[in-house]
């Protein structure tokens, strides 16, 4: 187990990238539902304004 | 008569709109499933390769995102003309949704390429042709996204937006063949399948891995959409049902 996280040496490297890699694919995908909600959101407001 | 139907529903905002909130989840479960599956083939499955070690795993992460930076791209330039030569609002839209997504995978493939370069050139950031022109990548992004920003007129926006997108698509070629054209320290791009240039076991969790962030985009892409066309379409009626 030690040995996989080691990544022979290269673990502060490997694990860094993939934590950024997929912490960004997290954040793309959890920015584009807050944008959809924020819209939805805008639009109910609108329609509340003027029915 | 058949393949002009299609072309108009796509044309169509609250049909574009449906079609997007039925395809997304099909996207996204797609999508999750195979990068797990890839993870366990690219990080556990596949042996150390011989010159680089574990190392050579980060490919798994940046191949993918560095191929999406390009592909996304390359999806907001083609959109972008669409909605320029057929004055499909739709297109525009799709082009606006493909942005901030392609920027934070430019940022990705900057941040595991530093990642990757420091254990094996020694320099987190070299001035080479592969990572300066993507580096103008991210600024392209930057620039479209700002573009749009400053101008009020959604109109002009997309007009003005559109074609920096389609003047930046010629950086697209650039870094990819930018390995080939000069002398670059970045290595030259694996040959996956024929003659392969690596053993299938480390192949196939890349093709994978590569596969799920194709339908990864498709599913954030489609979820902006929407929220692109509910933001222009505000005073439709379609809107009204929607959100209703």
């Amino acid at each position: 187990m030690n040995e996989f996280f080691a990544m022979s040496g290269y673990g502060q490297y490997v694990w860094p990238a993939f934590g950024i890699g997929f912490g960004i694919v997290v954040l793309i995908y959890v920015m584009a539902v807050s944008s959809l909600a924020a819209a939805k959101q805008e639009a109910k407001r609108r329609l509340e304004m003027n029915p | 008569m058949a393949t002009w139907t299609w072309f108009h529903r796509f044309g169509s905002p609250p049909w574009v709109y449906g079609f997007a909130a039925r395809w997304a989840p099909w996207f996204g479960g797609a999508a999750v499933l195979s990068m797990l599956i890839a993870l366990y083939g690219g990080l556990i499955l596949a042996p150390p390769d011989y010159q680089q070690k574990d190392a050579f795993r980060i490919v798994y992460i940046h191949a993918p995102v560095a191929t999406m930076s390009m592909a996304v791209y390359s999806t907001m330039a083609v959109a972008a003309a669409v909605g320029l030569i057929w004055r499909m609002k739709v297109a525009h839209a799709a082009a606006a949704a493909c942005a901030p997504i392609g920027a934070w995978f430019t940022v990705a493939t900057l941040a595991t390429g530093m990642l990757w370069g420091k254990p094996m050139w020694g320099a987190y950031w070299v001035w080479d042709p592969r990572l300066t022109s993507e580096l103008v990548l991210l600024f392209l992004y930057f620039g479209y996204m700002g573009l749009r920003a400053g101008i009020e007129d959604p109109q002009k926006a997309d007009k003005a937006s559109a074609v920096l997108a389609i003047v930046g698509a010629v950086n697209i070629p650039i870094i990819k063949y930018s390995v080939n054209w000069w002398n670059s320290l970045h290595q030259p791009a694996t040959r996956l399948i024929g003659e392969a240039d690596m053993d299938w076991s480390m192949v196939w969790p890349l093709l994978l891995m590569l596969a799920a962030f194709f339908l990864y985009f498709g599913w954030v892409m489609l979820i902006r959409l929407r929220a692109e066309l509910l933001r222009r379409e505000r005073n439709a009626s379609w809107v009204r049902e929607v959100v209703a």
